[in-house]
């Protein structure tokens, strides 16, 4: 399946962006306009909030990625022995060259290498949800893909990977107690944790993305409260409410990746 | 955040601002400036873009938590007092993201500005423009298009969490923890009775929202989502609103058709209210409204996976299996193949020694290995691990691989001498058949690369196995004819038990039954009786071992007493044997005195079980010896031998027994003929007296026969006679004055 190759193709090809390719794998043109800011978030934020980051900067938007694990666990010699790092302590960089250092061929044959020469490029390491400080500006994550737009640290949309994971950040942001005022959309997208599906379920997170911004821009090109009354009923309401019919939409077209949303506060 | 737009001076404008908010992020002490610089872009008149611009950019500066709080205050106040807020949100036909952006806005300055005005109470302008602002936002609260109503939610969740009392709970320095607490009572611009009120209002509108608009589901969703920190910090607003989301129905709309958005719609309420209700849950477990928080938690969890069939979600097995080798995470470095079946090969025709006929591999190197050099607990390690891995079918092929070398042999067997090794009782050749239809090959002898030394000293350990389970006297096999049949196999029979063995033998298991005596500890701490009805071994202390072995001693023969009783009378005169129960009976008391002070528990436990045992046999009427009071003398009379005057385990011992007789008592009669004991019998009795009704009898008896008998002892047990048989005593004085009386006469006269 193409989806295998695209994984670690952008990863050996560090700019995809360069060669010209268009369409859902490579970088496009960015028709400028309006922007949503998106966060993806899966376990240990190496493979599918990742590969979600990757393919969602090439397609221009702001974004920003996450794990709500208490640890980078990555697979090892065996089930029993994963290794194991800090959240935003670590680099992929240093992850990279200690697992080439381990064991070169295993972490070839198994994808790790790829994915961390592809992570490598995108950020400078895994980030834990729990940690993040929402609202605070990310000055300092300029060379981040994906971080044009992303100056004031907040999103507008977070695409979780597995269940387990808007779960977590769900309870995180109840816990959290809202203090900014500013809603966010939280949209799980089932996502099964390997290389082959964090593919297809990032060309998945593209696609909603493109839908979602397209709402979002249609609910900027009206003016003044009068819009309201005016066009059809999908174009009349905002953008809050057309997000479950496009969601809705978009699970037809993507029926093997099970969708939950909910509107949360950050 | 704003798009560029069409008109050049506009989009040169935007470019600027987004320069400019680029800039505070780099440095917040810019925020200040930069919003003071937006003002007039509030304004209804400035162009939708800018102003939508300046609005978001005010929510985002009020809201940034890079803020101290000092620079946030001056900020808020600052916004308010200049009107911008005021005019973002009060104009009329307000754009909807300006208004949405103006509403966030206020919800982060409502807190700030109350706790501002707490201590600044010489400035209310900023009170009192932020009470305006409040009231607007409230009044278009109803009316709003939906993202807009949003917001107002927010708000109102704001001012409910700034006027109602907090328990110190929420996070601080975000601006949550300003509380009802935090305004002093001679506040004369806020009024805390009056703001609770309010607040309490629009908890319950809000939670309204939630029954009215029940399938709204951006309302439900936000009002949920806002919810819990309200419940978790606000005691006052804890009750109801975890009643109003345990009476939320978020299924309601699953009657309507199965849309794909209905899908959406329903799967969200259902996943926020199950979020929100186990975020409460999780938070607060002692919360009294808990059981019926984790109640709803499953209904709605089951009827959710009713209505979504989501029980098979879970990937089925086979899929699973087949995603393992796609799977990342659980890849291992090559996908284990499946084994080839073995494939056992028929040996060539020839001799063969025992090795060759069960090995089963071709590898000669391995052929060549010699097991014994592996030190026997690793092959047993091995062996065991193997054969609990070993794959059923695998292990059916080799055993049939190596059943048909047997047969292709034992035809052959006749054509070539018989092989020298000896016969192995094992399961796999046991059952192998004659097959006369099998061919005699050609005697080739081929290359024989492997020859087990059977004679080497390495070998020994094996032979004389072997040797072992040959040794029932059965008549080899006949070699020559068959020489790998194997006959069926018995164990030598034991020896016959004499009478004298057995004696020996039970002498030796009762000893055993006392040998973890002296390890075991006495239990830490004192646990009260159980009495008879307590388990024997409940637990692996000196206590319950004790219990276990007084019930062997009494009831082990409990009903076998008769043939015991018989087969004694058959020997007694050879063998004065013992029972069991004697044996062990034996060895109990000879346990109690050799430390009969401290063991005194033990003779009374055993004293209970021996009486009750008897009562038992009493009762079934099998006619078996009496124990107890045999028993009792014989711990009573070992004691008295040892006893002194400080004993009072005696009195114990005597108050805690279950039955006392005559001769137990009359026992006591001893003690007093040795001054310094007769305080101890004398009081042993009194005590029996006083505390064991049933026993008083008895006990008086024997005090009147030692007063008779017993000189040393006659005062006290005057003493006790006078109090408790007066007129005993009278009438013993009645016969003494007579008889003394005369004697006096006699004297005088």
């Amino acid at each position: 399946m193409s989806a295998v190759d695209t994984a670690s193709g952008a990863a050996s090809s560090s700019k995809p962006e360069q060669n010209g390719q268009n369409g859902q794998n490579g970088g496009r043109e960015d028709p400028g306009g309006f922007k949503l800011k998106f966060c993806t978030v899966c376990a240990s934020n190496q493979n599918r909030s990742m590969e979600g980051h990757l393919r969602l900067s090439l397609a221009n938007y702001p974004v920003i990625s996450f794990g709500t694990g208490s640890l980078v666990r990555l697979p090892g010699p065996s089930i029993t022995q994963p290794n194991v790092y800090k959240f935003n302590e670590t680099s992929y960089d240093s992850i990279y060259r200690e697992l080439e250092a381990k064991d070169p061929r295993l972490y070839r044959a198994n994808g790790l290498l790829n994915m961390l020469g592809r992570n490598r490029q995108v950020k400078w390491g895994p980030e834990r949800w729990q940690d993040w400080q929402v609202g605070m500006p990310r000055t300092k994550h300029k060379d981040d893909k994906g971080a044009d737009g992303m100056e004031g640290g907040v999103a507008d949309v977070v695409i979780t990977c597995e269940e387990r994971c808007w779960d977590a950040v769900i309870d995180d942001l109840l816990n959290r107690g809202s203090p900014l005022n500013r809603p966010v959309h939280v949209i799980n997208i089932d996502i099964k944790d390997n290389h082959e599906e964090a593919s297809v379920g990032g060309r998945a997170i593209v696609d909603l993305a493109d839908s979602l911004n397209k709402i979002a821009a249609e609910e900027r090109e009206k003016v003044g409260a009068s819009a309201f009354d005016s066009g059809s009923a999908g174009a009349r309401s905002g953008f809050d409410e057309r997000v479950p019919d496009v969601l809705a939409e978009w699970q037809e077209r993507w029926p093997n990746l099970p969708a939950t949303w909910t509107l949360a506060w950050f | 955040m704003a798009s560029p737009v069409k008109t050049p001076s506009t989009s040169e404008q935007m470019q600027q601002l987004n320069n400019a908010r680029k800039m505070a992020f780099e440095s917040p002490a810019y925020f200040k400036q930069i919003v003071q610089g937006i003002f007039p872009l509030t304004a209804a008149s400035s162009p939708v873009d800018l102003r939508r611009w300046a609005a978001e950019f005010i929510a985002e500066a009020l809201a940034c938590p890079a803020l101290r709080t000092q620079e946030k205050d001056d900020l808020t106040i600052s916004v308010i007092d200049a009107g911008a807020l005021g005019s973002l949100v009060e104009a009329p036909d307000q754009d909807p993201l300006v208004l949405k952006a103006g509403i966030m806005a206020a919800a982060s300055a409502y807190p700030v500005v109350v706790r501002w005005i707490i201590s600044n109470t010489y400035h209310p302008q900023s009170w009192l423009a932020m009470s305006a602002i409040k009231s607007k936002i409230l009044s278009i609260w109803e009316g709003a298009p939906t993202p807009v109503k949003l917001c107002c939610i927010k708000f109102v969740q704001r001012v409910i969490l700034a006027q109602t009392a907090s328990n110190g709970a929420e996070p601080k320095h975000s601006g949550l923890d300003v509380n009802l607490n935090m305004i002093t009572p001679n506040q004369n611009l806020l009024d805390p009775r009056s703001l609770e009120a309010e607040a309490i209002g629009l908890l319950d509108r809000m939670l309204g929202g939630l029954q009215d608009n029940g399938s709204d589901v951006l309302i439900v969703d936000a009002t949920l989502n806002t919810l819990a920190i309200l419940a978790r910090t606000r005691p006052a607003t804890s009750n109801r609103i975890i009643n109003a989301a345990l009476n939320f129905n978020p299924l309601k709309l699953a009657n309507s058709p199965m849309t794909p958005k209905n899908k959406v719609l329903i799967k969200s309420m259902t996943k926020t209210t199950l979020s929100f209700l186990g975020n409460i849950l999780r938070r607060d477990p002692d919360n009294p409204l808990a059981p019926r928080i984790s109640q709803q938690i499953q209904r709605l969890m089951r009827s959710r996976d009713e209505i979504f069939n989501e029980a098979n979600r879970k990937r089925a097995l086979p899929e699973q299996a087949a995603a393992g080798h796609g799977d990342v995470k659980r890849q291992k470095t090559e996908a284990a193949a499946p084994q080839p079946p073995l494939r056992i090969q028929p040996l060539a025709p020839g001799p063969h020694t025992l090795a060759e006929v069960f090995s089963l591999t071709n590898n000669t190197g391995l052929q060549g290995f010699d097991v014994t050099v592996v030190p026997a607990p690793l092959t047993a390690r091995i062996n065991i691990r193997t054969l609990a891995s070993l794959d059923q079918g695998q292990l059916d092929l080799a055993i049939n691989g190596v059943r048909d070398r047997l047969i292709a042999l034992y035809a052959a067997a006749p054509a070539v001498p018989p092989v020298p090794v000896p016969v192995v009782g094992t399961a796999t050749a046991q059952q192998a058949p004659a097959n006369s239809g099998t061919a005699v090959l050609g005697l080739v002898d081929d290359d024989d690369d492997y020859e087990p030394d059977l004679y080497t000293a390495a070998e020994d350990t094996e032979q004389i196995l072997n040797k072992l389970d040959n040794a029932p006297p059965e008549a080899p096999p006949e070699q020559n004819s068959e020489p790998l049949a194997l006959g069926p196999f018995r164990l030598p029979p034991p020896p016959v038990l004499n009478p004298d063995t057995v004696a020996k033998v039970s002498q030796i298991t009762a000893m055993r039954i006392f040998g973890p005596l002296s390890g075991l500890e006495d239990p830490l701490v004192r646990k009260p009786k159980a009495g008879l009805n307590r388990l024997a071994a409940n637990s692996h202390d000196r206590d319950s071992w004790l219990t276990l072995i007084t019930r062997l001693a009494t009831r082990s023969t409990m009903g076998l007493e008769d043939d015991i009783k018989t087969e004694a009378d058959a020997t007694a005169l050879g063998h004065p044997q013992m029972s069991l129960g004697n044996l062990i009976r034996e060895m109990l008391f000879n346990y109690v005195l050799e430390d009969w002070r401290r063991r005194i528990e033990v003779a009374v436990a055993w004293c209970c079980e021996e009486w009750y045992n008897d009562q038992l046999a009493k009762r079934e009427g099998l006619g078996a010896p009496l124990n107890y009071e045999r028993c009792a003398l014989r711990l009573m009379d070992g004691f008295l031998s040892y006893i002194t005057a400080q004993d009072k385990v005696l009195t114990r011992f005597l108050s805690e027994i279950p039955h006392l007789s005559r001769e137990l008592l009359g026992r006591l009669k001893g003690l007093c003929s040795d001054p310094t004991t007769v305080q101890l019998a004398m009081t042993s009795l009194l005590y029996l007296m006083m505390f064991k009704p049933p026993a008083r009898e008895l006990a008086l008896d024997t005090v009147y026969e030692i007063w008779l008998e017993y000189e040393d002892a006659r005062p006290l047990a005057e003493k006790y006679l006078r109090k408790w048989r007066p007129k005993l005593l009278e009438a013993h004085a009645a016969a003494d004055g007579v008889s003394s009386g005369n004697g006096s006469q006699t004297m005088t006269a």
